[in-house]
């Protein structure tokens, strides 16, 4: 009986967390709009979106691998569901960061399984902007020095007695800050999904497979912004961290709006050299705190 | 330094000079590996469209039967050295199974008749043999320095501290085989058709990249 309840809890704070990711994504579109002057969809057109696809008629292309064009669909909601529960359970905080790189391979699997060119195109650049992924781990690895641990229920302890790295650390908090937006639609990095690729990586997936990558894309928002807040505030109450996520989510909205997209060049060679000062930062911090 | 790092270990089998041991972070990435090395097994390649840019042209490339089965042979290869390299507790065995992982992506598309991707795999070949020296002199360095090449003596922490230039000489031998920035070559081999085939590719080198994170993280 236990174990069905807490069964039954952990897909009910799942189906949460996905709704909540897509209405996060939702306000993201908004506020973008609003800064540009227009109205916008409202900010539960993601949430519609996946209900919309959910209903639709489903299709595998001709030439697409069939057994991969779905099999990445599952994989993009299995991964981000462990990330998940690595999250509530307070586990390592190098298993979420893995997934997160893994998504990249994800992306690319999208990309190159239908055939179509255009598709294809969006999931080399997926594979090309890899280099975001590098100052991930020079953060990760910052946050290791300082709080001996890399377990996340050990570093939400570490920042209840020292207080918030976003304080103790701030480089680090910055350069996953620009990981996060390097994910978000619409952003300066976004060039996976640019317009010159119709849809990018996901242009052919279309019907229940669609409306799946849109849950894996709600999932995913809900996990990177929590996994923000747990390594750079702390240990937060519910309602603390859902006003948090909004706050994060505004933010991350006023960056997009306000920067272009960047060309695929441009994207990388930005993304190589905030890696660059993030190893000079973690070079000091290495020399600084454990000499 | 940081104990358990990815995770406590929840099996460790000794088998002689090998040693295998198990971490949730083991685990999630051998497993990513397995589902990957399994849908090359079973997926049959995508007929990649071509379009001539300015018209209305396009026409679909076909893979041959034994291009096929020799693209699929090295892809399931290439899975089974990373999942050796993931779950591996010995870093003369990670190094091997590593290299075998450079040798097996130039395999994955050398039988692609396409210029292009032949340059691609050439060059990206090239990069991936020099990155062997460091991967294997960063081996050898923790070996004298710290007289054992386990993973779960380096975690324990009862040998010497492993210099910092032998944790950057393995770091480096990895990001050869296909990471940023050594990659360009390697974007190139990916204008290859066989979408199974070809994710083999990216999957393995990140997956490499993301165990080294882990052992250069111990001792």
């Amino acid at each position: 009986m236990t174990s069905r309840s807490s069964g039954t809890d952990m897909i009910a704070e799942l189906l949460i967390a996905t709704f909540f990711g897509l209405l996060l994504l939702g306000i993201h579109r908004k506020i973008i709009a609003r800064i540009q002057r227009r109205p916008g969809p409202p900010i539960w057109q993601e949430i519609l979106h996946m209900l919309k696809f959910s209903f639709k008629t489903t299709w595998i292309p001709k030439t697409a691998s069939p057994v991969l064009f779905v099999g990445v669909v599952l994989i993009a909601i299995g991964i981000w569901t462990a990330a998940f529960y690595v999250l509530i359970s307070g586990g390592s905080l190098l298993v979420i960061f893995g997934i997160y790189m893994l998504h990249k391979i994800v992306e690319h699997g999208f990309g190159l399984s239908s055939g179509s060119p255009y598709s294809k195109y969006g999931g080399v650049r997926s594979v090309i902007s890899a280099a975001s992924e590098l100052p991930l781990f020079v953060s990760v690895a910052v946050i290791a020095v300082y709080t001996r641990s890399l377990d996340l229920s050990a570093i939400m302890y570490y920042q209840q007695v020292h207080g918030p790295l976003l304080i103790i650390a701030f480089p680090a908090a910055c350069a996953m800050f620009i990981v996060i937006l390097s994910k978000m639609p619409f952003g300066p990095f976004s060039i996976v999904e640019a317009k010159e690729l119709v849809s990018g990586y996901k242009t052919e997936h279309f019907g229940i497979w669609r409306a799946g990558l849109e849950i894996c894309n709600g999932l995913k928002t809900y996990v990177l912004i929590a996994v923000f807040l747990a390594v750079f505030i702390g240990p937060l109450s519910l309602p603390w961290l859902l006003v948090g996520m909004i706050l994060m989510i505004v933010i991350l909205a006023f960056a997009c709006a306000v920067t272009p997209m960047m060309s695929p060049f441009d994207s990388v060679t930005i993304q190589m050299l905030v890696t660059a000062l993030m190893l000079v930062y973690a070079a000091i911090v290495l020399m600084v705190v454990q000499p | 330094m940081i104990d358990l790092v990815g995770g406590v270990p929840l099996y460790i089998l000794e088998f002689g000079d090998e040693l295998v041991y198990l971490t949730p972070y083991t685990i999630t990435l051998f497993l990513l590996a397995l589902t990957f090395t399994v849908l090359a097994l079973i997926s049959q390649p995508e007929k990649q469209i071509d379009i001539a840019f300015g018209g209305d042209a396009y026409r679909a490339k076909e893979i041959s039967v034994d291009e096929m089965r020799f693209r699929r042979f090295m892809a399931i290869a290439c899975g089974l050295a990373t999942m050796g390299a993931m779950v591996t507790g010995d870093i003369f065995n990670f190094t091997l199974f590593t290299a075998m992982v450079g040798i097996t992506n130039v395999g994955i598309v050398a039988a692609v008749k396409s210029p292009h991707v032949q340059d691609a795999a050439y060059q990206y070949g090239l990069v991936a043999l020099a990155a062997t020296v460091p991967l294997f002199a960063g081996a050898a360095v923790y070996a004298a320095v710290t007289g054992s090449l386990s993973m779960i003596e380096l975690m324990k922490g009862t040998v010497p501290a492993v210099p910092l230039i032998a944790k950057g000489m393995l770091m480096l031998g990895v990001i050869g085989e296909g990471m940023a920035p050594f990659y360009a070559a390697k974007a190139e081999m990916f204008r290859a058709p066989g979408a199974p085939y070809v994710i083999m590719c990216s999957l393995s080198s990140l997956l490499i990249f993301l165990r080294v994170v882990e052992i250069i993280m111990l001792g």
